[in-house]
């Protein structure tokens, strides 16, 4: 692609008002956009964590029959007492570490894999990856009932295994393993995809270098390749911990009796018991944990890491 | 780049006004309701009855037409609520009163399914079909086994349940859970007592060791195919899932086991909109599906309970000596109808439900 | 040149054998006479047959591929201006109103859209749909851009702006180029995320609007047919042959060319 930068143009000297509005154009958009149709809403059912129920659904009229305002701290009140609510919590939050970290163990080979493969084949790599995610979930889900069926050539084998050691026979369905399985499944795309992003930029020359000084391969990766590749990993373990965290439908398809996880929980109270405010509170709390849990994770990276682009600069 | 942008924006419009053109001007009769329980036969008549076309849409629960209606939503003019929803919409102020004068045909409906709790006299909604919730089994495995199949105690009983340990699942639904564990306990359905409720729970939470799942989607296909042997279901579920063994050729049969304790029953009511863009075709469909004819339609599709008189000479024949679906007098006292929940009650059921599925 | 290892082969290999089992049933399955996705009975094309008499089926599998056509580009362009923002100012507003959505509950977003419509008296279609999906894709497309940017050499864009180059100019001839593999990387997330998107969908369709996935949902009780195979399989092949067509036209579109 052969840009000619353009040295005619304007000065040299960035003028302060150019940037300003520069800075504008770029926050604008997408800051209107998402506090129109994202913030406000939003805002509409955090209040809505404050009101009462409605008795027959949805929500109460916010002025009561007084005409005074109806807010109270009811809703959090449940969640902070019952503490059946925070159990299902944690179990979610396992779910979800366990999910983003066999995401990051089957997307790396892949990511690298594609990043390093010649340029004419990288399109096509990354888009068979992306491939079966354009045809819908649901059946997806049920191909994956048929492949881990008692009557499918994995379950048998696993079983057959269990009875030579004298164990009893399992059922791979409607269990964790499956919820699990189908968790990595529907969220490996999205690590990915972020890692090809990072890993595809990376000079191989510093790796040649690296080896023509003496470092093995695990050295390597580990000392250039994956510090380096950080902010792939960051943003694809986002992208995955924080919808798996609230995802319902795989346990509820083909989940076990103990696989109900936060986002059943809060679909439930939308649904079933038509308790919007306590749904909106379990919602909050999901969100700001799962926020909290990304902020911190960012840090703690930045911290052990120091700043990654500054690894980077020997080469040109 | 630009060339391809343009592209996809040439393309996106493009689809886009096939799409949207048949919204404008015509006659249409929007539709709310469950998939697959509106005959293509009876959609074809009724367009040629009354000029106009009929856009469906769907929803597969209660609730999310609940949801969606508490949220403000519109545009639809009927919708196809059961009994307890109705309740609840009526209460809410959501639907249109129905003129008597304008359905004729509602005689046609026997007289116990009329004027009941949930909507006195009528006012807003006529019955459409039914379906019970009861137990499903493989007729030959649960043969083998040697288990009961007409009483709750085979989905609760852990001298029954060992045998069938992992092959079992029970709906994925609160209030139908807790229904049949009060009926087993010999309670009302609709009890709300909260000492009775603590019993079920108990129940429940002794037999759930042994069910493989709770599951209100997939629980059809693994009995079809042999994987579930015994499920906790709708009638009419269970009703498809014989029809697609035997199509599939399988050795078992799927048979239905009305329990002797009882069961749900659910009511599928039409209603109009009180905002309805067309309450006319709305009310001309509702005297439309009470012509006998026209509400068999649906039970021969898929063997739904049927509360039309005037249907009876239009069902089949082995469907009416089927006591799941035409249950006898007597089974048919033991049936209840879901009453609708106050808020704290729900509220409460909640919480013990979120307690079982916690595996506490 | 240094060869790639051969446990990465193997890795990675396995890695797209996890990703594709499951889609060669899918699409198998399509040919299955059965009318359950449960196990092999024979071949048939019936599905296939009655896919296409399926007018509701069709048209909602058209209503999918318009809004995830329309959903991603308008989040892309979006999400990449997103992306340079927080990656080059420091702000403290935007990255929550990005990140946020993704982690909010499908269900909670798709409930307050509805209200915040409703409100607005604005008519529930294809246009709520395609508003609401903008909504939560931006911030798939932000993180990637990002990410990408935060491991790009600066020093590239700096030489350019010395040279006399207009931030603009730096940026198009410049920096977008580096980060169009994670711009890209974004659209096809997004268009991922359009295509099947239930709950958020649910509740901003109108009253006659239906999308793929909300009517394959609706079938759920009823047993989900093969005939959702078969529109699956070609709704898949659909947005492949538009790709291919893309990248035909527009060459430089995967690649990142800075030598």
């Amino acid at each position: 692609m052969g840009a000619a930068v353009d040295k005619s143009s304007a000065p040299a000297v960035r003028s302060a008002p150019n940037a300003k509005l520069g800075k504008w154009l770029v926050v604008g958009p997408p800051l209107v956009y998402l506090l129109l149709f994202f913030a406000i809403p939003t805002l509409i059912m955090v209040l809505a964590s404050f009101r009462t129920p409605g008795e027959f659904g949805g929500l109460a009229p916010l002025f009561d029959e007084a005409g005074k305002l109806d807010l109270n701290l009811e809703s959090y009140t449940r969640f902070f007492t019952e503490s059946v609510y925070a159990e299902v919590f944690l179990k979610s939050f396992w779910y979800a570490l366990l999910t983003t970290l066999l995401c990051l163990a089957l997307a790396y080979p892949l990511a690298a894999l594609i990043a390093k493969s010649p340029k004419r084949h990288r399109n096509l790599l990354l888009l068979l990856v992306i491939l079966p995610f354009w045809s819908n979930f649901l059946i997806r889900i049920y191909a994956w009932m048929i492949i881990l069926g008692p009557q499918a050539v994995v379950a048998r084998t696993v079983n057959a295994l269990l009875a030579t050691l004298g164990r009893e026979p399992v059922s791979l369905l409607f269990s964790s393993f499956a919820v699990l399985i189908c968790l990595v499944y529907v969220h490996l795309p999205f690590m990915v995809l972020p890692l090809y992003a990072n890993l595809e930029k990376h000079d191989p020359t510093l790796l040649d270098a690296a080896q023509d000084l003496g470092a093995d391969a695990w050295q390597r990766f580990w000392r250039i390749t994956f510090p380096l590749s950080l902010p792939g990993v960051y943003a694809g373990a986002a992208l995955v911990f924080i919808p798996a965290f609230g995802i319902f439908a795989i346990p509820d398809i083909l989940g076990g009796p103990d696989d109900s996880l936060i986002g059943n929980v809060i679909k439930q109270q939308f649904l079933e018991t038509r308790d919007w405010p306590f749904g909106s509170v379990l919602s909050i709390v999901l969100t700001v944990v799962a926020l909290a849990l990304a902020g911190f994770a960012a840090w703690v990276g930045r911290r052990s890491l120091g700043n990654p682009s500054s690894a980077k600069g020997a080469d040109a | 780049m630009q060339r391809l942008v343009l592209l996809l924006a040439a393309l996106a419009t493009a689809l886009a006004f096939p799409l949207s053109a048949g919204a404008a001007g015509k006659d249409e009769f929007h539709l709310y309701n469950w998939n697959n329980y509106l005959a293509p036969e009876t959609v074809k008549r009724f367009e040629e009855f009354c000029k106009c076309t009929v856009v469906q849409t769907y929803y597969s629960d209660n609730e999310e037409l609940l949801a969606k209606l508490s949220a403000g939503a519109k545009g639809y003019d009927m919708y196809v609520p059961t009994s307890n929803a109705v309740q609840a919409l009526i209460k809410s102020g959501r639907l249109k009163p129905v003129d008597k004068a304008e359905v004729p045909n509602l005689k046609n409906i026997e007289p116990r399914y009329l004027n009941t709790s949930f909507d006195p006299g009528n006012k807003y909604s006529v019955p459409y079909a039914m379906s019970t919730t009861i137990i499903g089994y493989n007729e030959e495995k649960i043969k083998e086994l040697g288990l009961p199949t007409d009483t709750w105690a085979v989905i609760f009983d852990p001298k029954y349940l060992e045998k069938v340990k992992g092959r079992v699942t029970v709906l994925d639904s609160a209030n139908e859970l807790f229904a049949a564990a009060l009926k087993y306990l010999g309670y009302s359905a609709n009890d709300v007592d909260p000492k009775h409720w603590d019993e079920a729970v108990a129940v429940i939470k002794k037999a759930k060791p042994y069910w493989a799942a709770f599951n209100a989607s997939s629980y059809i296909k693994e009995l079809t195919v042999g994987n579930i042997w015994l499920v906790h279901g709708y009638s009419n579920d269970i009703f498809q899932a014989n029809l697609d063994a035997q199509a599939a050729g399988r050795k078992f049969r799927i048979l239905q086991g009305m329990p002797k304790e009882g069961a749900v029953l659910a009511v599928d009511n039409m209603v109009i909109d009180k905002s309805a863009p067309r309450p006319d075709l709305a009310i001309k469909f509702m005297n439309f599906m009470l012509e006998g004819q026209n509400s068999a339609e649906l039970t021969n599709l898929i063997g739904s309970g049927n509360p039309n008189m005037a249907a009876v000479k239009f069902i089949k024949p082995e469907l009416l000596k089927n006591p799941a679906i035409f249950p006898d007098k007597a089974v048919a006292e033991k049936l209840e109808q879901l009453q609708d929940l106050t808020g704290a009650q729900r509220r409460l059921r909640n919480k013990l439900w979120t307690g079982i599925k916690a595996g506490r | 040149m240094r060869k790639r290892p051969v446990w990465l082969w193997i890795a990675a290999a396995a890695g797209y054998a996890f990703l594709y089992v499951p889609l060669v049933i899918v699409v198998v399955y399509s040919f299955n006479d059965s009318r359950l996705n449960a196990e092999w009975v024979g071949f048939t094309l019936d599905w296939y047959h009655k896919l296409f008499q399926n007018e509701e089926m069709l048209a909602a599998a058209g209503n999918s591929l318009v809004i995830a056509l329309v959903a991603s580009l308008a989040s892309t362009l979006l999400g990449t201006m997103a992306g340079v923002a927080m990656y080059r100012y420091k702000l403290r507003l935007l990255p929550i109103l990005v990140l946020t959505p993704i982690a909010i509950p499908e269900i909670l977003m798709g409930v307050s859209l509805l209200i915040f419509f409703v409100l607005l008296n604005f008519t529930l279609g294809l246009v709520s749909v395609a508003i609401a999906h903008i909504a939560f894709c931006i911030g798939f497309v932000a993180i990637v851009v990002r990410s990408r940017l935060a491991g790009m050499d600066e020093s590239l864009t700096e030489a350019a702006r010395d040279l006399g180059a207009t931030p603009w100019n730096a940026f198009r001839y410049v920096t977008l180029p580096l980060i169009m593999p994670g711009v890209i990387a974004g659209a096809l997330m997004a268009f991922t995320l359009s295509i099947d998107d239930f709950v958020i969908t649910f509740f901003t369709a109108g009253a006659g609007t239906v999308t793929l996935p909300l009517q394959i949902y609706s079938m759920i009780k009823i047993a989900v047919t093969p005939e959702v195979n078969a529109v699956s399989t070609l709704l898949m092949l659909l947005t492949l042959a538009l790709i291919i067509i893309a990248s035909r036209l527009s060459p430089n579109l995967f690649s990142a060319e800075e030598e």
